[in-house]
C-alpha cells in the first residue's frame, strides 16, 4: 500500500489532480476496525473503501486479492484480473507491474501495456451459475455475521466456498472464523493443491520482466 | 510466511448478537444494499410491491413489462408475477430471478432473500470490456460509483488484511 500512495502522489504531482484516481478496496468482513489502521498506516490520500461484501471482487470477477483493474477515461477496462503486488511479497509480486501502471497514466491508450478488448474480455472470467449463487450465499453470510448470527454465517459462508470452491477470497475469509485463522494449516494445504493442480494461485502477469 | 501480518482471525472481533428487525415482512440483499421491506408476501415466492422493485433492482413496471434501462422483460397474464391481493398488486421478485437467471439464498427462518447479481446486468463488461458501475460508500462516508470517474483513469485495486 505504500508503493500506490508513492506512485499516487508522484503522478498527481507530475499530471495533475484530475487525470488519475485510485480505488481501493479492502475485501475484508472485517470491516473499519481491522483495515482502517492499515490505511491509516498508509497515509492513504487516494479513495478508500471498507468492502465488506467484497463487491468489488463480485462485479470484476475477482477470486483472490490483491487483483486489480485499469479503467480508461471512457469507463472501458485495459488491464484486469493480475496478481498486483506493488513489489516483491511473499506470496508473489515483480517489479514490472508498478511502472508498466505509471506508464499507462502518463501514456495513455498509447501505452504498450494496454491491453485490446478482445485480451481484456478473454481475460475476465466467466462465472458459472454456481460461482454467481456463491456471490449471493456469501452475501448471506456477512449479513448474519453483522448481527452476531456465527453459526448462520459459517452456513453460508461454507454454502459459498462450495459453490465457488476457486475463490481463495471466500476460503480464506471464512477462515478467518477459525482458531488457526486465513493463513494456517488449512491455507497451506490449499496452495499446495493449487500447485500441485496446476492451478495459478494469481494469474501470471503478462508482462516480461525488464 | 509472514503469517502473523497476514492471519488476522476475526476472533479478535468478538461476535455481538443484535436481534434482526422483526418489524419487517422480508430482508432483501441485493447490490451491497439491505432493504426492510414493511410490506411483502412470503409464500413459497416472495412477493413485494412495484415500488420495492424498483427501489431494490431498479426495474420499473410500464405497459411493455418490467423495464431497466433499455432492457425490457414483457409480463404476460399468465407469466404469474403478478397479482391482486389485499387490494393491491403484488410482484413476484423470485419469479422474475428465476426469469433473468438472477441467482437467490433464502434463509426462510429469519426470512432474508438474498439475491445475486442479474446476468445481463454484467453483459456490458463480458462482451464489450466496459467497467461494471458499482455503489460504494469510501471511508470518509463519500457514494462511489464507477460512472462518476468518466475522464478520468482509475486503478481499482482490491486487498485485504487476512
Amino acid at each position: 500500500m505504500p508503493v500506490w500512495q508513492r506512485i499516487y502522489e508522484e503522478l498527481q504531482a507530475e499530471l495533475g489532480d484530475s487525470n488519475f484516481v485510485i480505488i481501493s478496496a479492502a475485501q475484508d468482513t472485517g470491516g473499519e476496525a481491522v483495515v482502517g489502521p492499515i490505511f491509516d498506516a498508509a497515509n492513504t490520500t487516494y479513495i478508500q473503501i471498507v468492502d465488506v461484501d467484497h463487491t468489488i471482487s463480485t462485479v470484476f470477477n475477482f477470486l483472490n486479492v490483491p487483483s486489480a483493474a485499469w479503467v480508461d477515461e471512457s469507463g472501458k477496462i485495459v488491464r484486469i484480473d493480475e496478481g498486483t503486488y506493488a513489489k516483491i511479497h511473499p506470496f508473489g509480486g515483480n517489479d514490472v507491474y508498478a511502472p508498466a501502471l505509471i506508464d499507462w497514466v502518463r501514456n495513455g491508450e498509447n501505452s504498450e501495456f494496454v491491453q485490446s478488448t478482445a485480451t481484456v474480455t478473454k481475460n475476465i472470467r466467466v462465472q458459472s451459475a454456481d460461482e454467481l449463487k456463491a456471490e449471493a450465499a456469501f452475501r448471506l453470510g456477512n449479513f448474519f455475521r453483522a448481527y452476531g448470527y456465527a453459526d448462520k454465517a459459517e452456513e453460508y459462508w461454507t454454502q459459498a466456498r462450495t459453490l465457488s470452491p476457486d475463490s481463495v477470497n471466500y476460503i480464506r475469509q471464512n477462515l478467518t472464523l477459525s482458531e488457526e485463522g486465513s493463513a494456517g494449516e488449512t491455507f497451506r494445504g490449499l496452495m499446495t493443491s493449487y500447485i500441485e493442480g496446476g492451478k495459478h494461485y494469481y494469474r501470471p502477469l503478462d508482462l516480461a520482466e525488464k | 510466511m509472514a503469517a502473523a501480518i497476514m492471519a488476522y482471525p476475526d476472533l479478535r472481533h468478538p461476535f455481538q448478537k443484535k436481534s434482526l428487525n422483526s418489524a419487517s415482512s422480508a430482508t432483501v440483499l441485493y447490490a451491497g444494499k439491505v432493504f426492510e421491506l414493511k410490506q411483502a408476501l412470503t409464500d413459497n415466492a416472495l412477493w413485494v410491491t412495484p415500488e420495492d422493485l424498483t427501489l431494490i433492482n431498479g426495474f420499473e413496471l410500464k405497459p411493455e413489462g418490467a423495464c431497466f434501462e433499455s432492457l425490457c422483460i414483457p409480463l404476460k397474464d399468465d407469466s404469474g408475477l403478478l397479482k391482486q391481493e389485499d387490494g393491491r398488486q403484488w410482484f413476484n421478485l423470485t419469479s422474475f430471478a428465476t426469469l433473468l437467471e438472477q441467482p437467490c439464498v433464502i434463509d426462510l427462518e429469519n426470512k432474508v432473500w438474498s439475491f445475486g447479481e442479474v446476468p445481463a446486468k454484467r453483459q456490458g463488461m463480458i462482451s464489450d470490456a466496459m467497467a461494471p458501475d458499482f455503489e460504494l460508500v469510501d471511508r470518509q462516508g463519500k457514494v462511489i460509483r464507477m460512472s462518476d470517474y468518466k475522464g478520468k483513469k482509475a486503478l481499482i485495486i482490491t486487498w485485504s488484511s487476512w
